[in-house]
């Protein structure tokens, strides 16, 4: 489990992070979202004790990540594809950080074997490619077997297989109860890996709940409703905190009634409905809705869902 | 390279990664200071670069052995109406071949001294210090075993190079009816404080790449240090000038070797003090940043 509290960083006059506070819990995968530049990264490298917050703490499992007894074998990260020495094989640079832990020749096979760099680990890592990199990474942060495991954008630069590899390891890892905590700027990935969502924006976190919460956005129902007595139907349907609007002369999208609801109510007056359609928005367009004003977004969130909800910058 | 000449066969989504010990983890062995310092010989061995300056360095030695000691024959021909170079003798007690085996070190610091600051500058500017420190998050460790794997390297190795280097000039030498006693106590301490000094530059040099961070400059200084700064100051005239020439590092050597004090020189516990405040001050200012910066 990690923990962050209150956790600011300031680069000269830029706030980087801004007092944010998250608890990533173990046995789910959580993912960090954020657009380019939101503090992610910087909020990683906090948690891994190589940027010191000029506010607030984190800890890992309850202790601060540099007080760890055998901290490669607590967490493994994989912060940057470039945390590496060219000059080196593969091999070498994982035995290199094996020693540091006593991690056995046979772990470092393993990881090699388990990332698929068996055929290059033998190179220096100069030649390698982007994925190459990425997979390096990640066998080094799989080294130490650790509990938590942070992964900072780690299908940057992967082929579609793998893509579907680290997915499915995040998903294993976290089903063995581990705590998995990765980032990602692609919102289309967090969508198919992550089970819950902490979106980070300007430094402050946006939203932090469960992703299918984030994805049903203000917790309101949606539907595109086609009927051929437009008018009429709106003045029934009217009422407290329904919108509707008109995208065609008989096409109707409404929002904060559910289509049973919305169904119901054409019976009762006769309004005959010929299409009837609930509408989910993609985890996309929540992101775009929640990152595109923040002030706007704290009341989107809050007024929807009774899911915990931070508020950046308390 | 692609992806396509990889061995996929362990990416199939239905066997995921193999865990050893399940969700036990954070048991074992952690990162005490002898497994940190195997670490860091392992990095200091498995960079080819690293192991051509090495390489290097035995050759630049040796060659300048077998080169000076050609250089002394014909020198030595016509010393006697030469006041500098018999001045030079006069500090070797009249021995002109003594220093012989040590005559490389001028290039062998610049060349040890410029992997010591590869050593640590390049951890930041390739990343790994990312992983270095998320291993060994107390930082100090790795920085301490640094040191010692370089301070040792460059001792060893300055001291295995003079001692090859003055039996490529025994031959030479004799040819120009110079002795040279390799086992001398003289000889001795040559090769043993020019070791010691060597060993110090390169300290000195991976306290510069830790501080700077980066390699250009950090040689620089160190080129700064130990080439443009005795120049500069020969050129200055005047009493202050040619005052702090004598705590320059580079010139600490002289003092510490001399069968008796020259004149314009350190005394040798001023000189073997001096050496070391030159180690220890960027030492500990290496420290003090390593464990308050960010990486």
């Amino acid at each position: 489990m990690i923990e962050a509290k209150g956790l600011t960083k300031i680069y000269g006059d830029k706030t980087a992070v801004d007092a944010v506070s998250f608890t990533v819990e173990a046995g789910r995968v959580t993912g960090f979202l954020g657009p380019n530049g939101a503090g992610k990264s910087t909020t990683m490298r906090m948690i891994m004790g190589l940027d010191r917050p000029t506010s607030g703490s984190v800890t890992v499992n309850g202790v601060p990540f540099a007080k760890h007894v055998a901290p490669l074998r607590e967490i493994g990260s994989l912060l940057d594809a470039k945390a590496v020495h060219t000059g080196r094989t593969a091999y070498n640079h994982l035995l290199a950080m094996a020693a540091t832990h006593s991690i056995p020749k046979k772990r470092v096979n393993e990881v090699i074997e388990m990332t698929g760099l068996s055929e290059v680990a033998r190179k220096k890592v100069k030649g390698f490619s982007l994925g190459m990199g990425q997979r390096l990474g990640i066998a080094a942060a799989l080294l130490g077997d650790p509990q938590t495991v942070i992964l900072d954008e780690p299908v940057n630069g992967l082929d579609p297989e793998g893509v579907v590899w680290v997915r499915n390891l995040a998903k294993y890892l976290a089903a063995e109860g581990r705590t998995v905590f990765l980032s990602s700027h692609l919102m289309s990935e967090m969508a198919v890996t992550a089970d819950h969502l902490i979106v980070i924006g300007r430094g402050r976190i946006i939203a932090d709940a469960p992703i299918q919460e984030i994805i049903n956005g203000k917790g309101q129902s949606r539907a595109r409703v086609r009927t051929d007595q437009p008018e009429h139907l709106m003045n029934i349907l009217a009422g407290d905190g329904v919108a509707i609007q008109v995208q065609e002369p008989e096409l109707l999208e409404v929002t904060g009634l559910d289509p049973r609801r919305i169904a119901r109510i054409a019976l009762e007056n006769r309004v005959m409905i010929y299409e009837l359609t609930p509408l989910q928005a993609s985890l996309e367009e929540a992101y775009m809705e929640l990152t595109k004003d923040e002030v706007e977004y704290h009341s989107l969130i809050t007024a929807g869902a009774p899911t915990p909800v931070q508020a950046g910058g308390n | 390279m692609t992806t396509s000449n990889v061995n996929t066969s362990s990416l199939n989504p239905s066997t995921p990664a193999p865990s050893r010990r399940g969700t036990a983890a954070g048991v074992g062995p952690g990162p005490s200071f002898l497994r940190v310092l195997n670490s860091e010989f392992i990095k200091f061995r498995t960079l080819t670069s690293t192991l051509i300056l090495l390489a290097c360095t035995l050759l630049v030695m040796v060659g300048f052995g077998a080169l000076t000691g050609w250089g002394t024959g014909t020198f030595a021909e016509q010393a006697l109406s030469d006041p500098e170079a018999a001045a030079a003798i006069a500090a070797q007690g009249g021995d002109l071949a003594i220093t012989v085996p040590t005559s490389g070190i001028a290039f062998a610091q610049l060349i040890l001294g410029s992997l010591g600051v590869l050593l640590m500058s390049s951890e930041f500017t390739t990343g790994m210090a990312r992983s270095t420190f998320a291993a060994v998050p107390k930082r100090l460790p790795a920085f301490v075993a640094k040191l010692i794997v370089v301070v040792v390297a460059s001792f060893v190795l300055t001291a295995v190079s003079s001692f090859l280097a003055g039996l490529v000039a025994l031959p030479i030498l004799d040819s120009y009816d110079l002795k040279l006693d390799l086992a001398s106590s003289q000889s001795v301490k040559l090769l043993l404080v020019s070791s010691v000094y060597v060993a110090a530059v390169a300290a000195i040099g991976l306290a510069l790449g830790s501080i700077i961070r980066n390699s250009a400059g950090g040689i620089m200084s160190l080129v700064g240090l130990f080439f443009v700064a005795p120049i500069a100051l020969q050129i200055i005239q005047g009493d202050v000038a040619k005052e702090i020439r004598k705590y320059l590092p580079g010139n600490t050597v002289e003092p510490m070797t001399a069968v008796k004090h020259l004149p314009d020189t350190l005394e040798v516990w001023q000189a073997a003090l001096v050496l070391g405040a030159w180690v220890v001050v960027p030492v500990i200012l290496a420290m003090v940043l390593l464990k308050k910066r960010d990486v």
